[in-house]
């Protein structure tokens, strides 16, 4: 009997990841939806949320299909594509910039997609590849030498655009797969040094945009420039406190509907989830998370091998990072990045990437015995 | 391999802790957010979008006794200036005593120089009306009423140029009459902050209108109404969404004063002939007095006068500074005080029918006792001896002779009598009578006059022991109406009504009734009896007698020749150091039924019989409906 075809699928589909996924995609829309009901383009937003999720079908369905371990061998031509694409907004005529960070390919005059998203996928899958060559066993300077020999020219180049948030993303994204890779636990003592010591002198040197700056400062107090960069962050917090247990329902927010919450349909999507569904809406929002986060660990500890259980800890790492840094921005316990929420934040490039990042975890649990 | 699936899992596990941890954070950070502190950000959240404009009631209007109205409101297009605005908001802080970079005021003009031609307002007036009340720094300030559509029009063109103006339509209280009856109606203006602090006043807010003396105070309660509201949703812009909910104000109610225009006008204008006359007899000081009419049935007062006087519509849409500086100056005799309750003066022989009702009441004088005056009266030694005003004496006076020729020796006599009899007879009737303590009117500011007794007089000189005792010249001075003695024309004329009436002290009012929603009498006054003094009908008979003999060949016949109506009443002429003169006359008419009583004071008019006497003729030929004929008397005696 247990050969019937329904079973043959659950071997070799995760129903829980879809479910969660699926979940996840639904109430993301429903909040684009409410987000975006009062402004001029309502319902084309929505279509557009909706075509991304289909167009994202596709990657999904691809990745889930192919053996992930065929990537192993394109490695080489992965790492250039990644750096071509990162610095493809750069390309005169084929570039476009939006709110001084985000970066648009675009073609004909026509935005296809922000590169800086699928560059996070490959950059999982090329670490991965690297990563996994060392056994699980990272300990001399010369392997982290190597490691690193392939985070900092894509690190460099995003940090270039300048893309901070997304830089921020590939270093987490990496150290997260350096836990699951082995890397000596005295080497993330380094790197967090390092990493104090970079910010010190990011900050003195004054490399950041004055808007990075301004969000920086008004982290530490957000009584500085209330009407500017301080503005968003008190707005939200307003939208998300005021929502109170159940919300004020659906569609029903003042601080969305009347424009007081500023990207609210990307960035500050959360805010407007707090607000109308409250902290019931919010306790489902991290329920799921948390849901999704388990079944991929569950993946990666199935993996039959280091690459895959690597991919999945880079997309955990990835998801966990961006929830923590976005929802954070909107509670004002992070600074503000244009980072934004998996599943939930309007646009279709990000929305494509996780369901390419679902797809490719489908991948290795449906490989998990081994082929 | 065993330990190295080992070792992974537990690299597992630590990457689900983070993500335990970090889901962790966030859920305790939104529990504090949202279920703690729900409530407060609730309110940050309407504070945000919503906007609580108030609707203003309109006030209700003061109307006389006759229905016709004295306070109205109108309509009228207002420039106003907001002073939360930048440039307002700079020169306000730089033209601070202590400012850090003060401007000069050449700056100043070069700022609001040609806004201030426009709405024809000076500079410092438009500053000082923006700067007062800092409390509430957003609410638009009136500067400038009743523009012209000129300027409406221009600075509506020139919006750019003055972003710190724009025209309102404001309700404001309006004047038909003029300042008729001014010191009874009072005037409104900006609540302060010191009755914003007083708990009779909660409900109100800063920049309400409400009364600030005379009766648009008094029945502050009853004209204010109740303000509307409008509660407005607006977005991040604060561009208006729509109307949440909205509260129509209910208006505040009229009333109708006992006032009444026709006499109020007459008794005005008999008063301002009586300064004109005290000028012409040499008492050129004579700039201010007091009348009062009322009606000896029931306490109503029909006209009280004040002088000098002012015109409320001064403090419509705010007084400017320098008009609120002439009105309080010292050289102005202050315009605003209203004489009849809030002034007290010696009344000098118009209280010798106080002396006179006490004498007759406490037995120590009769109808029959006479006095032989010989110009001076010596009974308390030749040392205190105290001349009658006539100084040639009136020969022998019984007692409706002595009320009627004023006779100051028959009064000392009665005096002296009255001081060496136990138990302060004098003080005790005169308080029995309403002197000494308000009357209760229905107006602000009321003063209580001062009955002289033994406790006063020690109490009054504590730091001046051998000022302490009082002695037999303090009873013979106040007898005449003299010594430490004070009253109010309110008092008196309360004292005459009394004596008219047959013994009844009648709370006075100005306040007939509150007018309802549809019409109808809200609220009535009544006549309420406040004190009974013991007066026997005989004595009582008697001082009519004595009273009516004073218009008749007295000292008020010059005042009174001619008169078509019997008048009961009495002269008096005030000492006051340092000072001409006060003139008075109290009377009644008509004096076989007395319907109402007159009082007339003129400081430093001179003297009573022709100052105050044709001014007291005149008000009661208007009371009458007779033909105001103004005479001409020469009268020098008191």
């Amino acid at each position: 009997m247990d050969r019937t075809p329904l079973k043959r699928v659950l071997k070799v589909i995760n129903v829980p990841l879809l479910l969660v996924a699926l979940a996840l995609i639904v109430y993301g829309v429903v909040m684009v939806s409410s987000a975006t009901a009062t402004m001029g383009a309502h319902g084309a937003m929505v279509k557009r949320q909706l075509l991304g999720v289909l167009i994202g079908l596709v990657p999904l369905a691809i990745a889930a299909a192919v053996d992930y371990q065929t990537l192993t061998h394109w490695v080489g031509p992965l790492a250039v594509v990644n750096a071509l694409l990162i610095i493809s907004p750069r390309i005169p005529g084929l570039g476009d910039k939006a709110n001084g960070a985000t970066s648009w390919l675009q073609f004909a005059g026509h935005r296809l997609f922000q590169p800086s998203e699928p560059a996070k996928l490959i950059l999982i899958v090329v670490m991965a590849a690297v990563i996994s060559q060392f056994k699980g066993r990272i300990e001399t300077s010369r392997d982290v030498g190597r490691v690193l020999a392939y985070l900092g020219p894509p690190l460099l180049l995003i940090l270039l655009q300048p893309d901070l948030g997304t830089g921020m993303v590939f270093v987490a994204i990496t150290m997260g797969m350096l836990l699951v890779g082995g890397l000596k636990p005295k080497w993330f003592l380094v790197f967090a040094i390092v990493g104090v010591v970079l910010v010190g002198v990011v900050l003195k040197a004054g490399v950041l945009q004055e808007y990075q700056m301004n969000r920086l400062l008004v982290f530490v107090d957000p009584s500085r420039d209330p009407a500017g960069a301080g503005y968003n962050l008190a707005q939200s917090k307003i939208a998300i406190g005021s929502g109170g247990i159940t919300g004020k329902g659906l569609g029903s927010g003042t601080q969305s509907n009347l424009n007081f919450l500023p990207e609210r349909h990307t960035d500050f999507i959360f805010a407007v989830l707090g607000e109308e569904l409250g902290f019931m809406g919010a306790v489902l929002l991290l329920g799921l998370y948390l849901g999704l986060l388990v079944a991929a660990l569950e993946v990666a500890a199935s993996s039959r091998d280091l690459f895959g259980a690597l991919i999945v800890a880079g997309f955990i790492s990835m998801w966990t990072f961006q929830i923590l840094v976005n929802v954070g921005m909107t509670v004002g316990i992070m600074p503000i990045t244009g980072i934004p929420l998996p599943f939930m934040s309007f646009g279709s490039s990000f929305m494509v990437t996780n369901l390419a990042g679902i797809g490719m975890l489908l991948s290795v649990w449906s490989r998990r015995y081994g082929a | 391999m065993t330990t190295f699936r080992q070792e992974l899992k537990s690299r597992f596990a630590a990457l689900g802790i983070i993500v335990v941890l970090v889901l962790g954070v966030l859920l305790l950070r939104l529990w504090t957010m949202q279920v703690l502190q729900g409530k407060t950000f609730s309110a940050q959240a309407e504070d945000n979008h919503i906007r609580e404009l108030s609707i203003p009631a309109p006030r209700g209007r003061i109307l006389d006794r006759r229905g016709r109205v004295i306070v109205d409101n109108r309509a009228v297009l207002a420039v106003t200036v907001d002073p939360s605005d930048e440039t307002i908001r700079e020169i306000i802080a730089r033209t601070q005593p202590k400012a850090e970079e003060p401007m000069t005021p050449a700056q100043v003009q070069a700022k609001l120089g040609a806004f201030s031609k426009i709405v024809g307002v000076p500079v410092d007036e438009i500053l000082h009306r923006v700067r007062v009340s800092k409390l509430e720094a957003l609410r638009p300030r009136v500067v400038a009423l009743d523009v012209p559509m000129s300027v409406v029009s221009y600075l509506a063109e020139h919006e750019s140029r003055f972003p710190y103006a724009s025209v309102d339509v404001v309700a404001v209280r309006d004047y038909p009459l003029g300042a008729l009856a001014a010191h009874v109606i009072g005037y409104t203006g900006e609540i302060s902050e010191s009755q914003l602090a007083d708990p009779k006043m909660s409900g109100y807010q800063l920049g309400d209108i409400v009364g600030k003396a005379g009766a648009e105070a008094e029945f502050e309660a009853v004209l204010q109404g109740d303000k509307g509201y409008r509660r407005i949703q607006v977005d991040a812009l604060g561009r208006p969404k729509g109307v949440l909910e909205q509260r129509d104000p209910i208006p505040g109610r009229d009333i109708r004063l006992s006032i009444d225009i026709d006499v109020q006008r007459e008794t005005e204008k008999a008063l301002a002939q009586a300064l004109q006359d005290a000028h012409r007899q040499h008492f050129g000081k004579a700039r201010a007095g007091a009348a009062v009419a009322v009606d000896v049935t029931t306490g109503e007062v029909v006209a009280m006068a004040s002088a000098p006087t002012f015109d409320p519509s001064q403090f419509v849409g705010g007084i400017s500074a320098k008009d609120w500086k002439r009105l309080n100056d010292k050289s102005s005799e202050y315009p605003l005080n209203n004489r009849a309750i809030m002034a007290a003066y010696p009344p000098a022989s118009t209280f010798k029918v106080v002396t006179g009702l006490a004498g007759l009441q406490s037995g120590l004088i009769n109808q029959g006792f006479s006095w032989d005056c010989r110009g001076v009266w010596t009974e308390m030694g030749k040392e205190w001896k105290k001349y009658c005003w006539l100084r040639s004496g009136h020969g022998s006076l019984g007692f409706t002779g002595a009320i009627s020729n004023s006779c100051d020796s028959y009064f000392y006599e009665v005096g002296y009598k009255l001081y060496k009899a136990p138990g302060e007879k004098l003080q005790a009737f005169a308080r029995s009578i309403g002197l000494g303590k308000k009357s209760g009117i229905d107006l602000p500011g009321e003063v209580q006059g001062r009955v002289p007794d033994k406790a006063w007089k020690k109490q009054f000189n504590a730091d001046y022991p051998e000022w302490q005792t009082w002695l037999p010249g303090d009873t013979v001075n106040m007898a005449i109406g003299q010594g430490d003695m004070l009253v109010s024309p309110l008092q008196l004329v309360n004292v005459y009504a009394a004596v008219a009436n047959g013994g009844k002290v009648l709370q006075p009012h100005v306040l007939l009734q509150v007018v309802g929603a549809k019409g109808q009498a809200a609220k009535k006054a009544e006549t309420t009896v406040i004190a009974r003094p013991r007066i026997s009908q005989d004595n009582l008979s008697l001082m009519h007698t004595a009273l009516e003999r004073v218009t008749e060949d007295g000292t008020g016949r010059a005042a009174f020749r001619n008169f078509d109506l019997r008048v009961a009443g009495k002269t008096g002429t005030a000492q006051v150091a340092g000072k001409d003169d006060f003139a008075w006359f109290a009377g009644y008419a008509p004096a076989d039924q007395p319907k109402y009583a007159v009082v007339v004071v003129v400081e430093q008019g001179g003297h009573g019989g022709s100052v105050a006497g044709p001014a007291g003729r005149s008000i009661f030929a208007s009371l009458f409906g007779l033909k105001t004929e103004h005479v001409q008397a020469t009268d020098a005696s008191r």
